[in-house]
């Protein structure tokens, strides 16, 4: 029975391997060790280049076609946000926090990947690997737009979304994120693929995504759920380069699993302390909740993650150093940074403020075994003070950790009540850090941390302290984009707007 | 009334009758679709509707999204022919699948033999001169009466005797079709089988020595495969490690250690684990996963493996051979999957183990 047909397809397959392996030179008037010179210094062992498998076999057509129809809907809701003052459609003024916070610190993050993987792109010898490096690459500079240009529209109306990219660079809470990437972008190829591709875009992107979209569908942001959905559909990708790369280095030799496992305990601590910042807007910023942060981590890190690390276990891989940590902070961090962001509001792009009964309340069902014990009542005392017209301001500066560059807000692993430090002289200077973990990455890599530009330092460097000085060189306008919520122009404004929109006065 | 499914990217057309699922129509025409659970829920054989109706039948909505279906997506193993259609599969070209039709065959029971107290052999002479074509390691299914509907196992017997095929079925306390066969079931009896089934057999196109890790009722498999080898010649050293509880569960064990007489090649490498104390086996006490890494001195690079058993030796057996650096693209498993592992929380690391 011969029932070959004469107008045969070709398959997907030969046709991705047209598209990339064949475009694969072998070079014959260099070394590939000229061509590629970062591939070989972080001391991982690659064998056999052909090894790495494509899972997406998507080729730069096909690519183009799914991303051309993503950007249409996107821009036609975008658009239709605008027109009928979707602004005036969330639930309150409270949620423009999260979305001032998202700006700042985490969409020039999407940018700072497709710088990353533009470069890993050039790096890595592999073709397949190329190909799929250079499409995430023009997916994060789409996210990074989509993501800027849908929140353009509430720049128009509200303050703190004026100077996100100059924000990103100079505001001290912005620059967790940034050092975040720019640890990652100046690691070797292979690191930067544990960083982005597995940690971020694997570990923790469900944890940064799901809660944010889903948080901005609870709360009326069309268009913040858009650009989520457009961004999640290439995740799945993302996902697969990060955990094929994971894959590729263990199988191709047994010395890469000491690096790879030191990367994994690195990339998942930086990451971790990254989504401090989200889970405030979780269980704070939100005003309607969609889960709590515990609730969100026990969904994403405990049981994804837990799969996750019982499949990597046939490699010899354990769960990351800090896990364990970790899994007691995620009752105390969202609480524990809220009272910073709070006291520190004089120098935030976005407004914070004093949970009401009804947030406490929230607060307290979904931490049972901390809030009422440790963080109700400091907020009592907070609200205490406000009353008296005396609001708990702490002009004092944040003292930094040295790597998360977070202030250091948290407390002992095993006692909430004791603030956690970590101090540590090197070469005759003293670091700062706010975990074990923390300082245990910095004296892995001290050459790389003490170039570390921390903010609260360099404003006595290079302001002599002055906080007008300060504020003008971070574009934060006093009284307009900082402070509490309460007494705020974005709060007064979006209620005399809305009282328009859904009365006759 | 039956229509034609044409199969892109082959370009092969075959009939398809109303209400026969595009994965059904595919399979007895010889053509292999990716597919795993068989009823809607894994979404292993999503395939693109490139022209004409389908309608989607038991498609679990999680399985197949509601835009995947605006895009024309659907599963073939549920869905079926509204008309005339064409299809698009994205088919690896696996060299050492033969893509052998499926087929009904009626058959009588000509032998029946007690293997273990809990294992059967049960020997099926097929009515059809010819026999059945099966690479081996493929299984068959089998049509009980009685309402019982038809139950899945693999051919214990090589290939090269196709017109009498031989099944080693475990009996499954409670099970009725096990319960069935073990009771009832007499020779001479009729019974109607179909297959072949399964992309479970040898790569032999690999042309590499070949592992083979057998446990409990997974024998089956592997014996097929080993049997087929041996006769064809194959030339590269071929390891059965085979595991039971005890020597009395240990069928086949002479048979095996002949065959290690007979074939220079082939190396028997038995393993019991539960054995009591005391008794006069002088082979590996044990799990198979121990006595493989034992016997490879935990190196297995270079090989081909193929697990069959119960789950826990296939977890054990996979982790060892990662350890002794063989992975996922050589190690080869028979997966069934059933509702209750569609809806596991799993990570996407691996897909095919």
């Amino acid at each position: 029975m011969d029932m070959k047909s004469a107008n045969r397809k070709l398959s997907l397959k030969d046709k991705y391997r047209l598209f990339t392996r064949d475009l694969g030179w072998e070079p014959s008037y260099r070394t590939r060790e000229e061509i590629f010179p970062y591939v070989q210094y972080e001391g991982i062992k690659v064998h056999d280049w052909d090894k790495w498998e494509d899972p997406f076999r998507l080729t730069m057509d096909a690519y183009w076609k799914y991303q051309a129809e993503k950007e249409r809907k996107f821009y036609a809701i975008i658009d239709a946000h605008a027109q009928n003052n979707g602004h005036l459609h969330i639930t309150d003024a409270r949620y423009l926090s999260a979305l001032k916070i998202f700006l700042q610190a985490i969409s020039p993050g999407e940018f700072c990947a497709h710088k990353g993987f533009a470069r890993v792109g050039r790096e890595f010898p592999g073709v397949g690997t190329q190909v799929a490096c250079q499409m995430q690459a023009i997916d994060e500079i789409r996210h990074a737009q989509t993501q800027i240009h849908a929140l353009s529209n509430y720049n128009r109306f509200y303050n703190g979304f004026h100077a996100f990219a100059e924000q990103r660079d100079r505001i001290w809470y912005t620059s967790v994120a940034r050092s975040f990437f720019d640890d990652a972008m100046s690691a070797g190829p292979f690191e930067f693929m544990i960083a982005i591709g597995f940690s971020f875009e694997y570990v923790l992107t469900n944890l940064l995504f799901v809660p944010f979209m889903s948080g901005a569908a609870y709360n009326g942001d069309m268009a913040t759920v858009t650009f989520g959905f457009s961004a999640q559909s290439d995740e799945a990708r993302h996902m697969t380069l990060g955990l094929e790369c994971i894959k590729f280095m263990l199988e191709q030799d047994p010395d890469n699993l000491p690096i790879v496992q030191r990367w994994i305990d690195k990339w998942f601590w930086r990451g971790f302390r990254v989504l401090g910042l989200v889970s405030t807007m979780m269980d704070y910023m939100l005003p309607k909740r969609v889960m709590s942060w515990r609730e969100a981590w026990n969904i994403y890190g405990v049981e994804n993650g837990g799969a996750l690390f019982k499949d990597l276990a046939r490699y010899g891989i354990r769960p990351p150093k800090g896990w364990n940590d970790a899994e007691e902070a995620v009752d105390h961090m969202s609480h524990q940074l809220m009272l910073g962001l709070y006291q520190w509001s004089f120098g935030t792009a976005f407004h914070a403020w004093i949970p009401s009964d009804e947030d406490m309340d929230w607060l307290a069902k979904k931490y049972p075994e901390t809030f009422d014990r440790y963080y109700r009542p400091r907020w009592m005392h907070i609200r205490k003070l406000a009353a008296a017209g005396t609001p708990f301001k702490n002009y004092g500066l944040a003292k930094l950790c040295q790597c998360c560059q977070l202030p250091v807000v948290f407390t002992e692993p095993g006692d909430p009540t004791l603030s956690c430090h970590r101090e540590r002289v090197h070469q005759g200077e003293k670091y700062h850090f706010c975990s074990d973990h923390c300082q245990a990455l910095f004296e892995n890599e001290p050459e790389k941390y003490v170039q570390a530009w921390l903010p609260m330092p360099q404003l006595f460097q290079d302001l002599q302290g002055d906080l007008t000085a300060w504020m003008d060189w971070v574009f934060l306008r006093d009284g307009e984009d900082n402070g509490d919520y309460a007494d705020s122009l974005d709060r007064r404004n979006f209620e005399a707007w809305r009282a328009m929109a859904t009365s006759n006065q | 009334m039956s229509y034609q499914l044409t199969i892109e990217p082959l370009g092969q057309t075959v009939d398809i009758a109303e209400g026969q699922s595009i994965l059904d129509a595919a399979l007895r025409a010889g053509i292999y679709l990716p597919h795993a659970c068989g009823h809607g829920l894994c979404a292993t054989c999503k395939v693109q509707v490139l022209d004409g109706e389908v309608e989607h039948g038991e498609a679990s909505s999680f399985a197949l999204m509601d835009f995947e279906r605006e895009e024309g997506k659907c599963l073939a193993c549920c869905a079926s022919a509204q008309g005339d259609v064409v299809i698009e599969a994205e088919i690896e070209e696996d060299p050492d699948a033969e893509n052998l039709p499926v087929r009904d065959y009626p058959a009588s029971v000509s032998r029946i033999e007690r293997l273990t107290p809990t294992i059967k052999a049960v020997w099926l002479r097929l009515d059809a001169p010819e026999g059945m074509c099966f690479q081996a390691g493929q299984y068959v299914n089998l049509a009980l009466p009685e309402g019982i509907g038809s139950r899945a196992f693999s051919i214990a017997s090589a290939p090269q005797a196709g017109g009498e095929i031989e099944l080693n079925i475990r009996i499954v306390p409670g099970g009725r079709g096990t319960g069935y066969v073990h009771e009832r079931l007499a020779v001479g009896d009729r019974l109607s089988v179909s297959g072949p089934y399964g992309r479970f057999f040898v790569k032999k196109s690999a042309d590499l020595p070949v592992i083979f890790m057998a446990g409990g009722s997974g024998l089956s498999s592997p014996r097929a495969m080993i049997l087929d080898l041996l006769a064809e010649g194959f030339a590269k050293p071929i390891t059965l490690v085979y595991g039971q509880r005890n020597r009395e569960e240990l069928y086949y064990h002479d048979e095996f250690l002949a065959l290690e007489q007979r074939h220079a090649n082939f190396r028997y490498v038995p393993a019991l684990s539960h054995e009591p104390e005391g008794s006069d086996w002088r082979g590996f006490r044990g799990f198979v996963h121990e006595a493989a890494r034992e016997c490879f001195g935990n190196d297995f690079r270079g090989h081909k493996a193929y697990l069959c058993g119960p789950p826990l030796m296939i977890d054990s057996c996979i982790d060892t051979l990662m350890q002794g650096r063989l992975f996922e693209r050589d190690i080869y498993t028979e997966k069934f999957i059933s509702a209750a592992d569609a809806q596991q929380v799993r990570s996407p690391l691996f897909k095919a183990i």
